[in-house]
């Protein structure tokens, strides 16, 4: 008898205690929320320690990332991809036409009207930054970091958004560097259409 | 708000008395249908939120409408409800069709018309029967037999493990429950649900309410016995043995999909309403003020009644995500060592009580 009132003790009481285990956690819910609201919310980047220098080889490919401002539209970069993410399109100026120079002093002989990056397709491979001459597409974080704030798990809600365009160049400026085709090369287009 | 006083007045107004009776039914149950939806909505949310709060996780949370529920997910319950409406209804090949298809509204039937004794205010009560709570304690057992038909017309092992333990389940956490309400009727008198409320009028030891939790130990003893065995007549967690989910992957409802099994799901929160409404009224004083005389008009009486079973129910999902599921003997074993002697002790002790102290 005794045994059976003292387990119905320890019952109530155990149940209590449990009880307020789990209130605690509610109402402290501020404080020891474990979940990440992920897109918006973001753990801070660990520190990264790989045992030997980052500036000799770079191991941190968080995202390609390229400086118009600085291309000179070779398509180089375009040509060494693996897989073909990389789109360039340039267009020719009409001579005279200063478009100004790099920051390696390159001058630039081209416009480059497009340049889109397909993220869903760029598998890393870091083979585009060794051809550039003037060092403007590389990948960010490591040793770039200067170059460009670290930008990693750039999710999106939609695919698209995956495909950066990097090129400025606007329909006016296009319109205004345009070289009007000479007249019989017209005709010629002409009749053979 | 009675149904008798409706009835009156459209028989005065039409020549047919079965009309006006059909019409006043059909005035009452409608907004009722309509309360218990709204209520279910908002008890889901309650629900995610709570669990998840005390599992340290923040629920469903959105950024607005669209992405994700909405702000905080407040859409996540709307989004449940449409999923439900929209899901193929599907019926097993092997089951009993007819059974199969009624199985639903009679576990929601027992559960919809107990709403019709529950006193929301001093005047909003459907029908204040002078048996109100025998009428409850009566219509909502009736959900045992629904759940028996689904388990057995499902064809399915399952289903049937799941019925035949919720049917022993609930028919013997019955007795416990009714036990301790005839301990409110011992001291109040009346089966009447407004008459129980009015009797809780005013205080007790000089600075209590005169609820009946409060009269004395053997009442309060009472009212946790009465909720215990109503947890387990909801077959809510750690009693839910009929859809141990671990076990039994969904017990009675496995072969239920769409709105056949949005109508258990609605049955299973209109229960828990009307256990813990059952509880307010029986135990905490219905719609009277925690302090007697202080904002006691009808609009503040339906404020209170509604936050005490909001309580009672926000104390079921606590108890659901704090306990671990029992054992099918240890349900037992619970049922009938521990809270039926506990119900005897307490009808005799209020007897004894209300004997030598006189109230």
């Amino acid at each position: 008898m005794s045994k059976y009132f003292h387990d119905l003790w320890s019952a109530i009481f155990s149940s209590m205690v449990g009880m307020g285990i789990t209130l605690k956690h509610m109402f402290l819910i501020r404080k020891g929320n474990v979940t990440l609201q992920y897109p918006e919310e973001k753990w801070p980047r660990p520190e990264r320690k790989i045992g030997y220098d980052l500036k000799d080889y770079n191991v941190i490919r968080s995202r390609l990332h390229h400086n118009i401002d600085d291309c000179t539209g070779c398509n180089k970069c375009a040509r060494a991809c693996p897989v073909g993410c990389i789109k360039v399109e340039t267009m020719k100026v009409p001579k005279g036409t200063d478009l100004g120079t790099t920051s390696n002093d390159t001058i630039k002989r081209l416009l480059v009207t497009r340049f889109d990056i397909d993220m869903t397709e760029c598998m890393y491979c870091n083979l585009c930054t060794y051809p550039c001459p003037e060092e403007c597409i590389f990948m960010t974080g490591g040793p770039n970091s200067s170059k460009h704030p670290l930008d990693y798990e750039y999710s999106e809600y939609d695919r698209r958004n995956l495909v950066f365009n990097f090129a400025k160049v606007t329909q006016e400026e296009i319109d205004k560097y345009t070289i009007p085709p000479p007249e019989e090369q017209q005709k010629d287009e002409v009749e053979s259409s | 708000m009675t149904v008798d006083v409706l009835i009156d007045w459209l028989a005065n107004l039409v020549d047919f008395p079965e009309l006006a009776f059909i019409l006043a039914v059909l005035i009452c149950a409608i907004p009722a249908f309509l309360f218990i939806a709204v209520y279910a909505l908002v008890a889901i949310y309650g629900e995610l939120k709570i669990s998840s709060f005390m599992q340290d996780k923040v629920g469903p949370m959105g950024q607005g409408p669209g992405l994700h529920a909405g702000k905080w997910g407040l859409l996540q319950p709307v989004a449940d409800a449409l999923k439900l409406l929209l899901k193929e209804d599907i019926i097993p090949a092997s089951a009993d069709t007819k059974l199969f298809i009624l199985a639903p509204f009679i576990v929601f039937i027992g559960a919809f018309i107990s709403f019709a004794a529950l006193p929301f205010n001093q005047n909003l009560i459907i029908a204040d029967m002078n048996i109100g709570v025998f009428y409850i304690l009566a219509v909502s057992s009736l959900g045992v037999i629904g759940l028996i038909v689904a388990g057995w017309s499902s064809n399915n092992k399952w289903s049937l493990y799941g019925a035949m333990r919720s049917s022993a389940q609930i028919v013997s956490y019955e007795i416990p429950a009714a036990l301790s309400i005839v301990v409110v009727i011992m001291l109040t008198g009346t089966l009447s649900m407004q008459g129980i409320i009015q009797h809780q009028d005013g205080l007790v030891w000089g600075i209590l309410p005169n609820w009946i939790i409060f009269q004395n130990p053997f009442t309060f003893l009472a009212f946790f016995v009465f909720f215990i065995s109503g947890v387990s007549e909801c077959n809510r967690t750690p009693f839910d043995i009929p859809e141990a989910e671990s076990e039994l992957v969904a017990g009675t409802f496995t072969e239920y999909s769409g709105m056949r099994y949005a109508f258990f799901f609605l049955s299973e929160y209109a229960n828990m309403f009307i256990v813990s409404g059952v509880a307010a009224v029986g135990f905490l004083g219905g719609w009277h003020s925690p302090i007697p005389g202080f904002l006691e008009a009808p609009g503040w009486g339906l404020f209170w009644f509604l936050f005490k079973v909001g309580m009672l129910i926000f104390v079921m999902m606590w108890f659901r995500w704090t306990f671990p599921r029992l054992r099918v003997d240890q349900l037992m074993n619970i049922c009938w060592k521990v809270l039926l002697p506990m119900a005897l002790l307490n009808i005799f002790g209020v007897g004894i009580w209300t004997v030598l102290a006189g109230r």
